[in-house]
């Protein structure tokens, strides 16, 4: 019996027998009736107070490519079973896009730092601001949880350049392919040289006047170079995007992990090395100081992104001293639970997608209460509903 | 005949002078009672025989008779209605049910029944009794005592002047018992209590005595208590504290020479003018150059970014501070100079 069952497991695989039976497949399903809690405005570059407490859905090939370096996977699950990606318009996304808007791109970059509890929506407030960055056609910097590379590097090495510096070589590769797949377009369209020969050993080097891609290539192929190669193209970017080729938008997640003082790599002596000792950190720290123009830097601060125990989810304490005394001066934006408008849209947009039914005025009542309006908690609580 | 002298001679006290010889042998028998002593110490009393006695009856006990004393009846029935109560109760004393005329009841009562009276109450005797302060009494003692009193100074008639004019508070207890001893160990402890600001104190000297004090000192009243009680003597305890707070002003005004290692990490508090966000500001405006010295005076709204990191920090993180930084963060940062400033709508 389980060896049948076994084959017949084996046969679905096989053939898609979805395509061949009666069963009902999933299809794009064509709503005529406009319905209230969603906006059309798909552009986040024109989202403004008007489509608050809207859900608009981000098209599959600009979620494709905003996404690239990854995302979490609870976010990615929601969006296959969704069969889209939709987020809601909130006030701080909407904020940070007038800010956005508003900025003198000429003049040092502006930094705003995401803070809020645990699953308020600062990812999510994030991801709709990288698909602005898309939209608007600019470079992505885009780090989706600096802990994985802290948590359980799969590989680590002593830096050839720099003692007591440890790289991470497969994360760095990783990181670079993701780079560039995300923004070949606009990297081959803008055409920059490297501003100076980087030597990487006795026989390989990068020349000056060289294609920036063929940095990031020789990266990908040469993964014992790679956190070097990030590091170069930080400044590289930096120098591009001062001299008018480029726009650039970095956006970290849980960047208060790179002032953590413990983390799980480990270096000859067995000895815990902090996040400063890692060669990637030197990079993205270096890509968010204000020494540059032409561009925007988002990150989030999260009560997660450490080891340590974080009583608040305040920034100044997150980033620790070190941390703020190299960020300041950024615009904090807070990230708050639903509020009621916002619960009710979702739960709307729940029941639209089929994901809870039957739900009485009071269920909403009491899931309103339940999860105090905070995003995680009510998906987690909807989940079996 | 000598037998019989002899025998007179042996027992002289019965020896009466007679002329008759047999009239003398006839009185020494009869001089013999019945021994009838039970008890050896009582041997010597008793010469006569000694009754046997088979079965000895035990002595008989002698009932303790009770003498009844008699009681006085309480003296509340003779008191008048105008008596002076300070004669009757004029010190601390033990509840006393005949004296106090009052059908006070006190206790857990009994089912069905009211809680026990006054007589034989010993709840009624453990609680402390105020009888002796009862306001006649007392206007009585303040009348007694205001012929030693001076006026009240005019210009002490508010707590500020009081504290501008006596800035050192002296605190410490006398205890007063009726017991054999007059002693508590309890009176030596003296306290001093001076407000900080009355001390003439500068930056670098305030800095000292805090960390001095460490927790004798109250922020929010801004009291440094110092509390002498290690001395057996209240007088010893009084000048020890009164060394303490001379050493302590005196060490706090001498800078030794290595608190000149002093660095940001040691700083009591936040001061922007030092720290890396006074550089970061300046550094950012002076983009693309690199600036040359701090100055922040051409800055726009740079005082109120300093305000503002200032109180986040020295302040501790709240929705507030932080909103406040995040205004003045809004005002330096760099926005299109068409454009009016950013807001949220």
């Amino acid at each position: 019996m389980a060896v049948s069952q076994r084959n017949f497991i084996k046969l679905l695989k096989l053939t898609n027998l979805r395509q061949s039976s009666t069963a009902a497949q999933a299809m794009p399903v064509h709503e005529d009736i406009h319905q209230s809690f969603r906006t059309r405005e798909d552009n986040p570059e024109y989202h403004g107070m008007q489509h608050i407490n809207r859900i608009y859905t981000i098209p599959n090939n600009d979620l494709k490519m905003i996404t690239c370096q990854g995302l979490i996977t609870m976010y990615m699950k929601q969006f296959k079973t969704f069969a889209e990606a939709s987020i809601l318009v909130r006030k701080p996304a909407v904020e940070i896009i007038s800010y956005l808007n508003q900025a003198d791109y000429s003049k040092p970059v502006n930094k705003y730092v995401l803070y809020g509890e645990d699953g308020t929506g600062k990812t999510s407030t994030m991801l709709h601001t990288l698909h602005y960055a898309y939209t608007k056609g600019q470079i992505i910097v885009h780090v989706p949880w600096i802990r994985s590379w802290f948590d359980g590097p799969k590989e680590t090495a002593n830096s050839i350049t720099k003692t007591n510096k440890i790289d991470l070589p497969f994360h760095a590769a990783a990181w670079l392919r993701n780079f560039k797949t995300q923004n070949q377009h606009i990297l081959n369209k803008a055409d920059i040289k490297l501003s100076a020969t980087h030597e990487w050993s006795a026989t390989e080097n990068s020349a000056k006047d060289s294609s920036l891609m063929d940095m990031i290539d020789f990266g990908i192929s040469r993964i014992k170079f790679a956190s070097n190669v990030i590091i170069k193209l930080m400044s590289e970017l930096k120098q591009a995007s001062t001299s008018g080729k480029c726009k650039v938008l970095v956006a970290i997640d849980g960047y208060n992990a790179l002032f953590s003082q413990q983390t799980n790599i480990f270096n000859d002596n067995k000895q815990m090395v902090p996040a400063s000792q890692v060669s990637l950190t030197e990079a993205f720290l270096d890509i968010t100081k204000s020494d540059w123009c032409n561009g925007q830097v988002i990150v989030t601060v999260d009560k997660m992104a450490t080891k340590e125990n974080a009583e608040s989810h305040f920034p100044r304490y997150l980033l620790t001293n070190e941390g703020f005394d190299h960020l300041d001066p950024f615009l904090p934006i807070s990230v708050e639970n639903y509020t009621e408008d916002e619960f009710n849209t979702v739960i709307e947009y729940y029941k639209n997608r089929k994901w809870i039914r039957n739900l009485s005025s009071d269920g909403q009542k009491e899931l309103q209460l339940l999860s105090g309006g905070n995003p995680y908690k009510l998906m987690e609580y909807c989940k079996h509903l | 005949m000598s037998l019989v002298a002899r025998l007179c001679e042996r027992h002289s006290v019965y020896l009466i002078p007679s002329i008759n010889n047999l009239t003398v042998v006839r009185s020494v028998t009869k001089a013999r009672i019945p021994n009838t002593a039970t008890s050896k110490t009582d041997k010597g009393k008793h010469y006569g025989f000694r009754i046997l006695e088979l079965i000895p009856k035990p002595p008989e006990k002698q009932q303790r008779i009770v003498k009844k004393i008699q009681a006085l009846p309480p003296r509340m029935n003779q008191m008048a209605v105008d008596q002076d109560w300070t004669s009757v109760w004029p010190g601390q004393r033990t509840f006393h049910p005949a004296t106090v005329p009052l059908p006070v009841r006190q206790g857990y009562p009994k089912k069905n029944e009211a809680p026990p009276s006054k007589y034989g109450n010993a709840e009624l005797m453990k609680i402390p009794n105020f009888l002796h302060l009862t306001p006649p009494t007392i206007k009585r003692h303040c009348e007694a005592l205001k012929k030693f009193c001076t006026k009240w100074p005019e210009e002490l008639d508010t707590d500020t002047s009081y504290d501008k004019h006596f800035p050192l508070e002296v605190i410490y207890s006398n205890y007063c018992y009726s017991g054999p001893s007059i002693r508590e160990p309890m009176a030596r402890i003296v306290s001093f209590r001076v407000k900080l600001s009355n001390l003439t104190l500068d930056q670098h000297a305030k800095d000292k005595i805090l960390r001095l004090v460490g927790e004798r000192y109250d922020p929010e009243s801004d009291l440094l208590t110092i509390v002498a009680d290690r001395c057996p003597i209240r007088k010893q305890n009084y000048e020890y504290a009164e060394y303490l707070l001379t050493a302590l002003y005196h060490e706090s005004w001498r800078k030794e020479e290595w608190e000149n290692e002093k660095t940001l990490a040691d700083m009591e508090y936040y001061d922007w003018d030092l720290e890396q966000s006074r550089k970061n500001l300046v550094t950012v405006y002076a983009w693309p150059e690199i600036p040359q010295d701090y100055d922040y005076e051409n800055i726009p709204n740079a005082t109120e970014y300093k305000i503002a990191v200032s109180d986040l920090v020295n302040n501790g993180e709240d929705d507030f501070s932080v909103n406040k930084y995040k205004e003045a963060v809004k005002k330096i940062m760099f926005w299109k100079p068409d454009g009016d400033k950013p807001n949220e709508k």
